[in-house]
């Protein structure tokens, strides 16, 4: 299988403090990646540089054959095709459920209203949405805008799909239906996705491996049931004993 | 004392045409003022991060000069009054010309001055209110823009454009009111406005009360139409 995503002794730094230290990390097509540690260990920053929300600082990184640092242009044709769930969801208040997700399909794939539409309906309908098409974002509940803004991201049809925590901003009641939402897409149309999380059953469940970073480094990784079981570091098992189990 | 009506029914047609012309350098000035804002607004922020990512190659000493000429602009007007600009536009600018050029006799009319400073001061003050608006704006919806692919220019235009104009409007109600009644200082180079209208009838007949409560009357009714205009449109715009 090739590697979707390539990253090779990549540092990232804002200002003076590095915050990603020589990171080597790929991600193979069709692989469900989920990323764990404490915050501040650059696990939010290394998803970012994947789609260039951050630019890497020094190293190599190659997303869908094309190679960072790249001109502005190519970065917009990595971007189409990675797409990002935010913790903090992002929906355009002024724009209806709809509208938010039709936008990315009409602006950056260059396609006709009503084909965009169409595309939106169907998404809308597979987030289980479909009655909500004209809410606008003020109006439906925290897991309803980030299931409207999964399918925002699934609209401009990514090859890959980036989630940075996506349930951490979410009353408890709600993370459910949206780790439903991304089982789902992972089990029926195979995307590749990196996910950071603090969801240990979505790991586990889902994920086909599991990498645990600490000061931004990659300490350990592994098929995600292995690695929960048997942490080598001391940092992991501290960190998984303070993680809750859902 | 005693008020008499007839003053006020005699002194209505010139005030009348006073009021025409302060309504006349407002609407020309406030137009001019938001192109002028708006410019200079987006100018401040020009290669920031508000407006999408960080400039590079050439455009980064491009943006930097942007915005120091709009950063210059912007305060040289703020920091000098209103009255201080007029007299400077009509009095001193001509003879700075003179001065420079060969030009023997040029000069700018009154009314015309009247409107470019109008145009410049407000300029200056609806270029903060046009930054701050855009810089309000949660950066996170430029994040979710750039993450689907979308170009900058498409987010200005349909994102932050229209989430910033919501928040312009309070702040630009403000302006536009204050815009109208500054015109009343351009007493002093000599436009018919509505405020010189009142003093020069006030002056053949020394009805200070009568001629000033008509006046106020009337620039109240004016800023009131401006303010439910503003209104109007905050309404019309889907809130959320």
């Amino acid at each position: 299988m090739p590697s979707i995503i390539e990253l090779k002794n990549v540092c990232k730094s804002f200002g003076k403090t590095e915050v990603l230290h020589n990171i080597d990390f790929a991600v193979q097509e069709g692989e469900v990646v989920v990323v764990i540690g404490p915050s501040g260990s650059g696990k939010s920053t290394l998803i970012r540089c994947i789609n260039c929300l951050e630019l890497i600082t020094t190293g190599e990184l190659i997303v869908d054959s094309i190679r960072i640092p790249a001109e502005q242009g190519r970065i917009r044709q990595i971007r189409l095709e990675v797409g990002m769930v935010f913790q903090q969801f992002n929906l355009f208040p002024h724009m209806t459920a709809l509208e938010n997700i039709a936008f990315g399909p009409r602006k950056a794939r260059k396609m006709a209203k009503n084909e965009a539409t169409e595309i939106a309906r169907n998404l809308l309908d597979k987030v289980g949405l479909a009655e909500f098409e004209d809410k606008l974002p003020g109006q439906l509940s925290g897991g309803q805008q980030q299931r409207v803004a999964i399918a925002r991201a699934l609209a401009v049809n990514p090859k890959v799909l980036l989630f940075d925590e996506p349930t951490s901003a979410l009353d408890p009641e709600m993370i459910g239906e949206v780790l439903d939402v991304m089982k789902n897409i992972a089990k029926d149309s195979g995307m590749t996705m990196v996910v950071v999380t603090h969801e240990m059953g979505f790991a586990s469940q889902v994920g086909n491996r599991l990498i645990f970073m600490d000061d931004g480094r990659i300490v350990e990784e592994g098929k995600p049931g292995d690695v929960m079981k048997n942490p080598q570091s001391e940092r992991l098992k501290d960190f998984l004993g303070h993680v809750k189990h859902h | 004392m005693d008020f008499e009506f007839s003053v006020i029914t005699e002194s209505l047609p010139a005030l009348f045409e006073g009021a025409k012309l302060t309504w006349l350098i407002t609407i020309l000035g406030i137009t001019g003022g938001m192109v002028c804002g708006i410019l200079a607004g987006l100018g401040r922020i020009a290669g920031t991060e508000s407006l999408g990512e960080k400039p590079h190659g050439i455009f980064k000493p491009i943006s930097v000069l942007i915005r120091y000429l709009s950063s210059g602009y912007v305060e040289l007007i703020r920091g000098t009054p209103i009255i201080v600009q007029a007299m400077f536009l009509y009095f001193a600018f001509p003879m700075l010309v003179k001065a420079v050029t060969d030009i023997e006799r040029f000069r700018i009319e009154a009314l015309t001055a009247a409107v470019i400073t109008i145009i410049v001061n407000a300029g200056a003050y609806i270029a903060e209110i046009v930054r701050g608006s855009v810089i309000s704006v949660n950066k996170g919806l430029l994040e979710a823009g750039m993450s689907l692919g979308i170009s900058r220019f498409q987010l200005i235009v349909h994102v932050i454009g229209p989430i910033a104009i919501r928040r312009m409007i309070p702040p630009l109600g403000n302006q536009f009111i204050i815009s109208l009644k500054d015109t009343s200082l351009f007493i002093v180079i000599g436009v018919g406005e509505l405020t010189r209208q009142g003093q020069e009838i006030m002056a053949s007949n020394f009805r200070a009360l009568e001629i000033w409560l008509t006046v106020a009357i009337m620039y109240l009714i004016m800023t009131t139409a401006l303010a439910m205009t503003l209104r109007h449109f905050e309404r019309k715009m889907k809130m959320f």
